[in-house]
């Protein structure tokens, strides 16, 4: 459940790092999206990082799961900003698909 | 003169940061290593063997060897083992002598005895001596060499100054959001800036929570007016009535009897706890017909530092006093004491507390080079080094590169001094300072890149070397921890690999740094060049840019 909530962070600030104009060609190199895709981008960031909250707080509770949160946003803050988009910004996009995936289904492998 | 808000904030931040950082960064990097101060203490104790053992079993070990060692004591406290530490720690007062000589601080002090002992065995640990990870707990806020009461008034002054520098970098930096996600490596100090700005946003709810609580870890000491006011010669009622704990024991009777057996009284304290574990205990006025036992339930999950407690007598195992309810402020002063020394974090929260701690030495860092850079810049263009500069390149050098050396010379000793080195654990210490003051004293010599390379490159050897010095000497390496699964051990072996390497990537890049050249300069250089002039010569040393 921690981890899914360290890849949810993660995934969320991919989506709002995504969702800005001047990070938008960095991990494709495609054309740039137009105003409405981006902001529905913006929303799905949103949402992730609430979806990180909700998975720390069924971890740990409402007070250390707050805890959790924010630094599980710092870990995943800094993972995208000193490693990926300066240095291997193609990784970011499959990886932001990848790790909740893999997060929930190591999830689901320890409750079931 | 009139300057708007943002440029007086910047002018504050720049200061009250630059003044502040390398004592600063010191206690970033000491607080942030105490996060694993048992770890630490575990490691640098390669003899201790870690047989679990019940609570009960413990405590009876325990009281067993002061029964034999410290019989008449007035108190004795007894920290149990628990997951992370697997030794009893205590101490005790012994009762004043019989001469009656002055009750004065120094002869108080040396009635205290300790001893740390195997849990399972209950006879003294057979380890070499050392402070351990204690040493950086202590060190994070009691400083070294200097009277307590002064580091903590020091330590007090540079949190404040670094709550300034928050708030005010929050004020001064302009696109917060803009430039949330921006790192530009490769861009000379512009990427300094950007990754000055990344550490301090990234982690900033953990940079003021930690700062913040700091300050209140030690408020009543900076901020005694209040109790004195309120309390007039009497501030221990304050202690008592206002932080929920237990009141005075009740004195010494004179005449001695038997006391129940410890696990008996620990199993009816459980039973008031349903079932909860006991932490600590302490024993007044032992084998005393008035003797009781304190005991304090082991802090678990919650956020706040506030565990229960109770007392019972020792004789006859009654309840005398429950720990009272502690109020609204003193609640919220709990929790955020609790947040400040993260006792409630399991392994995974741990880390990323570690992280964070890691980042704020980052940004500490970060920050003081950034200031050398953009001072370069200006003296660059007068032609010649001030003194400022010199001295702020030489401190720089000495912390940022030095105390990595410092932390891994503790390590260092800790293996290579012979065990029955005369007062061992201050030679260890002492070889943390050496470290730290031999890379000042070299930043003040030569305060160059080469400099700042070599000195990265050396910390970078000696934590990378630190797992090899440590199969060299001990049984306790990787090639047995790993297989064991001992992540302890292991856990600090492999650390210090990784630090030492990205200290290694830090010397490579600043000794392969080129200084950029801007479209200006490249024309100057061109003109230069055809006048057959050299180019200017701040340009080729100084530190970092």
């Amino acid at each position: 459940m921690m981890l899914l909530s360290l890849a949810l962070a993660f995934s969320g600030f991919t989506a709002l790092c995504l969702a800005m104009d001047k990070h938008q060609l960095e991990p494709s190199g495609t054309a740039r999206a137009a105003g409405g895709s981006t902001r529905r981008i913006g929303w799905v960031g949103w949402t992730l990082l609430a979806a990180a909250f909700a998975a720390a707080v069924l971890a740990c509770g409402w007070a250390v799961g707050a805890v959790l949160w924010l630094g599980a946003m710092t870990l995943g803050g800094i993972v995208i900003t000193y490693g990926l988009l300066p240095y291997r910004p193609r990784w970011i996009k499959p990886l932001a698909y990848a790790l909740p995936i893999a997060a929930g289904v190591l999830w689901l492998v320890e409750v079931g | 003169m009139k300057q708007g808000f943002r440029q007086s904030m910047a002018w504050l931040h720049t200061w009250v940061g630059l003044l502040t950082s390398w004592l600063l960064l010191m206690i970033f990097m000491a607080g942030t290593a105490s996060y694993y101060r048992q770890e630490i203490s575990r490691w640098m104790r390669p003899e201790l063997t870690t047989a679990p053992v019940s609570q009960e079993v413990a405590a009876t070990n325990a009281v067993n060897y002061l029964q034999a060692n410290a019989a008449d004591a007035e108190y004795w406290h007894i920290q149990l083992p628990d997951a992370r530490n697997p030794t009893i720690t205590m101490y005790w007062f012994n009762p004043a002598p019989k001469d009656g000589q002055a009750d004065g601080r120094a002869s108080r002090r040396a009635r205290f005895g300790e001893a740390t002992l195997d849990a399972a065995s209950g006879t003294p640990i057979q380890a070499r001596q050392t402070r351990g990870g204690e040493f950086f707990y202590r060190l994070h806020f009691d400083l070294h060499y200097i009277p307590v009461l002064w580091a903590r008034y020091i330590v007090g002054f540079c949190a404040m100054f670094m709550l300034v520098a928050i708030i005010s970098g929050v004020i001064t930096h302009k696109k917060i959001f803009k430039d949330f996600f921006t790192f530009r490596p490769r861009k000379g100090q512009r990427s300094w800036l950007d990754f000055h700005n990344v550490s301090a946003v990234m982690a900033l709810p953990y940079h003021l929570m930690i700062t913040y609580t700091g300050i209140v870890t030690l408020m009543l000491m900076y901020l005694p007016w209040g109790i004195k006011a309120a309390y007039p010669g009497e501030e221990d009622k304050f202690y008592v009535e206002s932080l929920g704990g237990l009141s005075e024991p009740r004195p010494a009777s004179g005449t001695s009897a038997p006391m129940q057996e410890v696990a008996a009284l620990m199993e009816s304290a459980r039973r008031q706890w349903n079932g909860a574990e006991v932490a600590t205990l302490r024993m007044d006025h032992p084998n005393d017909a008035a003797a009781s036992l304190a005991l304090t339930q082991r802090d678990g999950k919650a956020l706040s530092i506030a565990t229960p407690t109770l007392r019972l007598d020792a004789v006859n195992g009654q309840l005398l006093e429950r720990g009272g309810q502690a109020g609204g402020a003193t609640a919220t002063r709990d929790v955020l004491m609790g947040l400040h020394l993260a006792h409630f974090a399991d392994a995974g929260l741990r880390l990323l507390f570690f992280v964070s701690g890691l980042l704020g030495c980052l940004m500490v860092a970060s920050g003081c080079v950034l200031w050398a850079i953009k001072e370069r810049a200006k003296h660059a263009r007068s032609g010649r080094v001030g003194f400022g500069l010199r001295l702020v390149d030489a401190l720089n050098i000495g912390a940022v590169a030095g105390l990595p050396i410092a932390f891994a010379a503790y390590f260092w000793a800790n293996r290579l001094l012979p065990l029955d080195t005369l007062e061992r654990p201050q030679a260890e210490i002492n070889l943390f300072f050496a470290g730290w003051g031999l890379a000042t004293l070299v930043g003040l010599l030569h305060p160059r890149r080469q400099s700042w390379a070599w000195l990265l490159y050396l910390g970078a050897a000696m934590f990378v070397l630190l797992p090899v010095l440590n199969a060299l000497t001990t049984r306790a390496h990787l090639g047995v921890s790993l297989p064991a699964g001992d992540w302890v051990l292991a856990g600090v072996d492999l650390f210090a690999l990784a630090f030492g390497l990205c200290l290694g990537c830090c010397g490579w890049r600043m000794q392969r740094w080129q200084p950029a050249v801007s479209a200006a300069d490249k024309r100057r250089r061109q003109a230069a060049a055809v006048d057959g002039a050299p180019p200017t010569q701040v340009a080729r040393d100084g530190g970092v840019a």
